[in-house]
C-alpha cells in the first residue's frame, strides 16, 4: 500500500467516525451559524458609527472563517488524540506500516474537508445577510494551509495535555487570544503600539490578512500565502513528531 | 541438500542466557534441541536449529538479551532474556503488573529498553518491516463508530497484501454481525474484532496481549482454535495471558514472569513434570487433621480441610474406605493434578491466586456424607 493509500484509509476511517457523532456534526457546522448569528444578525455591523463592528460585514469575514479554521482543527485533532491514547491506538498503528505524518494528513484531510463545509455554510448565511461576500480562488489554498497548520498546533497540544478534558481547556487558551490578536474583529490600531510586533507572531494573522487582501481589499496576498505556507510545513512537521507511538 | 549437523551448529551458536545476563556454558547433558529449560532463579534458554526449506538456519522469531525497563522507581523489567523460535506458540505467564505488557511493548518496539538487546524476526523491532509482524495491544479499542468489516477493511488499507475481510471475518465468526457498529458488539465480539484486526496483514510474527480477556467460554475456545490454526500454518505467536489454561491449551513454550522477572522457562508439560507436584486430594471436612494423619495419609491443613499430596487415582477408593471406615465425615472429596497454575504458585510464592483465573482439571470423586 502507498502512502496515498494508507492516508486514504486513515482519513476514510477518520470521516465515517465524524459523520456518525450526531452532536459532533451537530456544533461543527452550527457553530458558525451561531456566530454569524451573533456578529452578523444580532450585534450587526455599523460602519459610519464607529464601535466594535466600524467596517462592512466583508471586512469582518475573514474573522468567521479564521474562527472556523482555528477552533475545529486544534479541537478535533486534540481530541483525537486524546480518544486514540484511551484506546491504545497509537501503540497497534505503531506496529503497522502508518507512518505519523500519514495519520496526520489523514485527519488533516478530513478536517479540510470539514472546514470547507463550514465555511461555505459560513459565506452562504452572510450572504443571506445581505453582506457582500467576494470569493477568490486563493481562498482555498488559504483555508487549507490554515487548517494544516491548526491541525498540527493541534497536535501539539493533544501530545501535551493527556485527556480530552485537557485538550479543551488548552485549546480554548490557545485558540481565544489568537482570534482577537490575529487581525480578525480587532484592528490593530485598536491594540497597544507596544503590542502590534506581536500579532506577527500569530499564524492566523496571515490567514486573516491574506483572506481580506484577496477578498475585500482585492490586493494581492502572495506574502501572506507564502507564510502561510511556511507555518503550515513547519506546523505539520512538528504535529508529526508530537504524535505519540506509545500509547 | 541439509547441511550436515554439525555444520548447523557451526553457523548457530548455541545461545545460553541466566536472568541477570551472564552467559554461561551449555551442558549437553541436559539440553534439548527445541527445548527451553531451567532452574529455579536461573533462566536458561537452548535456542533451536530451525533450518529453511534450503536447509540453513532461521533466525530466531524473538530474541530479548537482559532487557531492563523501568518507569520511575518502579522497575518493569529486570534483565530479562527469551528466545522464541518460529512457529511457536510462545506464552508470557504473570498476573497483573508482572511487567508482560511492557515486555510486549519492547519487543513490538512501542517503547525503549532502559538496556538490553531486543531483535524479531532478526531485526531490530524499529527497523522490522511492518508488514511482516501483528499485534494486539491489551486494553486496545478501534474506532467504536465504524463496523467490524470497516474497522477490518480500514485496518487492511494499511498494508501492502491485505489478507480478504471476508476471510477474517469468518476466522474470527463475525460474519453474522460484521456491519454492526463496534460499539454495540458484545464485550467477546469486540475482543474478537480486534483479533480480527491483528491478522489483516496475515503477518509471520503476531503478539497477542490478553487476547481472550472479557471473551466468554465460547469464544474463548474459537480464538484458542483459531491461534491453533494460524501456528499450524507457521505463524509465531507470542501472547501473554494471566489465564493459566490458555497457556496449558495453546502454548509450545511458556515463560513465567512475576515482578519484572523471568522466573522459569520451557514447555508447559516439562514445567508440570519439573515443579507442578504430584497429584493431589482435596477433602472438604471438619475433622481435625490429626485424625486423618493418624490413618497413615500425610496431609496439609487447607481452609476446608486437608489436602492429601501425591497421590493417584488408583488410590482415591482406599483413601475413601479408610476415612470411611473410620466414620470421618466429609463434604467432598476433589482429586486433581497439577497444572501450570501449582508451577506458577509454586515458583513465585503466590499464595493469593485472585489473579489467576483458571482452576484445576477437577474430578468430584465424593459427595457428602
Amino acid at each position: 500500500m502507498t502512502t496515498l493509500g494508507r492516508i486514504e484509509a486513515e482519513a476514510g476511517a477518520a470521516w465515517r467516525s465524524f459523520v456518525r457523532r450526531r452532536t459532533a456534526v451537530f456544533f461543527t457546522f452550527g457553530f458558525p451559524l451561531i456566530l454569524v448569528a451573533i456578529f452578523g444578525a444580532v450585534v450587526q455591523t455599523n460602519p459610519t458609527g464607529g464601535g466594535l463592528f466600524g467596517h462592512p460585514t466583508g471586512f469582518y469575514v475573514p474573522g468567521y472563517l479564521a474562527i472556523i479554521v482555528l477552533f475545529t482543527p486544534l479541537s478535533r485533532i486534540g481530541s483525537a488524540i486524546a480518544r486514540h491514547r484511551d484506546g491504545n491506538r497509537f501503540e497497534k498503528l505503531a506496529t503497522t506500516p502508518l507512518a505519523r505524518f500519514e495519520w496526520l494528513a489523514g485527519h488533516a484531510l478530513v478536517n479540510v474537508g470539514i472546514i470547507l463545509l463550514a465555511s461555505g455554510i459560513v459565506l452562504g448565511a452572510l450572504s443571506l445577510l445581505g453582506a457582500n461576500v467576494t470569493l477568490s480562488p486563493l481562498l482555498l489554498p488559504f483555508v487549507v494551509l490554515a487548517v494544516v497548520v491548526f491541525c498540527g498546533l493541534g497536535a501539539l497540544l493533544g501530545r501535551i495535555a493527556s485527556s480530552q478534558d485537557g485538550v479543551i481547556a488548552a485549546s480554548n487558551a490557545v485558540a481565544l487570544p489568537l482570534v482577537f490578536l490575529s487581525e480578525t474583529f480587532v484592528t490593530p490600531g485598536m491594540l497597544p503600539a507596544w503590542f502590534r510586533p506581536a500579532i506577527g507572531f500569530s499564524p492566523l494573522t496571515y490567514f486573516a490578512r491574506g483572506v481580506r487582501e484577496a477578498t475585500y481589499l482585492h490586493q494581492p496576498a502572495g506574502p501572506d500565502l507564502f507564510v502561510l505556507a511556511t507555518l503550515a510545513v513547519v506546523f505539520f512537521v512538528l504535529g508529526s513528531y508530537a504524535i505519540p507511538q506509545d500509547e | 541438500m541439509n547441511p550436515p549437523k554439525s555444520c548447523i551448529s557451526a553457523i548457530v551458536e548455541p545461545i545460553v542466557w541466566i536472568s541477570n545476563a551472564t552467559p554461561i556454558a551449555p551442558n549437553p547433558d541436559d539440553a534439548r534441541e527445541g527445548d527451553c529449560n531451567n532452574h529455579l532463579g536461573v533462566v536458561k534458554i537452548e535456542p533451536f536449529t530451525t533450518t529453511d526449506v534450503r536447509g540453513f538456519p532461521m533466525v530466531a522469531a524473538v530474541t530479548a538479551e537482559s532487557v531492563s525497563k523501568g518507569y520511575g522507581d518502579t522497575v518493569a523489567l529486570g534483565s530479562v532474556s527469551l528466545f522464541v523460535d518460529r512457529g511457536d506458540i510462545f506464552a508470557l505467564l504473570g498476573p497483573n503488573g508482572a511487567g508482560k505488557t511492557t515486555l510486549v511493548q519492547t519487543l513490538t518496539g512501542t517503547t525503549e529498553a532502559d538496556s538490553g538487546t531486543v531483535s524479531i524476526l532478526g531485526d531490530a523491532p524499529e527497523e522490522v518491516d511492518k508488514e511482516r509482524i501483528g499485534h494486539l495491544p491489551q486494553s486496545f479499542t478501534p474506532p467504536e463508530r465504524l463496523t467490524a468489516r470497516e474497522l477490518l477493511s480500514y485496518y487492511a488499507g494499511l498494508y501492502e497484501n491485505p489478507r480478504d475481510v471476508d476471510d477474517i471475518l469468518a476466522d474470527v465468526g463475525l460474519m453474522a454481525v460484521d456491519d454492526t457498529w463496534y460499539a454495540n458488539l458484545s464485550g467477546g465480539q469486540q475482543r474478537r474484532v480486534c483479533v480480527g484486526i491483528a491478522l489483516v496483514n496475515d503477518p509471520e510474527l503476531l503478539f497477542l496481549d490478553e487476547p481472550t480477556t472479557g471473551i466468554d467460554p465460547a469464544g474463548r475456545q474459537s480464538l484458542w482454535s483459531l491461534v491453533r490454526d494460524l501456528a499450524s500454518d507457521g505463524t509465531t505467536i507470542f501472547l501473554t495471558t494471566h489465564y493459566m489454561k490458555e497457556a496449558e491449551e495453546l502454548a509450545d513454550h511458556v515463560a513465567l514472569l512475576d515482578d519484572g522477572e523471568l522466573v522459569e522457562t520451557g514447555s508447559p508439560a516439562t514445567l508440570v513434570d519439573a515443579f507442578g507436584g504430584g497429584a493431589q486430594l482435596l477433602v472438604e471436612t471438619t475433622t481435625p487433621p490429626t485424625e486423618i494423619e493418624a490413618l497413615g495419609l500425610d496431609v496439609d491443613t487447607t481452609e476446608t480441610g486437608v489436602r492429601i499430596p501425591d497421590i493417584s487415582p488408583v488410590d482415591i477408593g482406599d483413601v475413601v474406605e479408610m476415612l470411611d471406615a473410620r466414620d470421618i465425615e466429609y463434604d467432598s472429596i476433589v482429586w486433581s493434578e497439577p497444572t501450570l497454575e501449582d508451577v506458577y504458585l509454586r515458583l513465585t510464592d503466590e499464595v493469593a491466586a485472585d489473579d489467576v483465573a483458571t482452576g484445576r482439571d477437577l474430578a468430584t470423586v465424593g459427595g457428602a456424607q
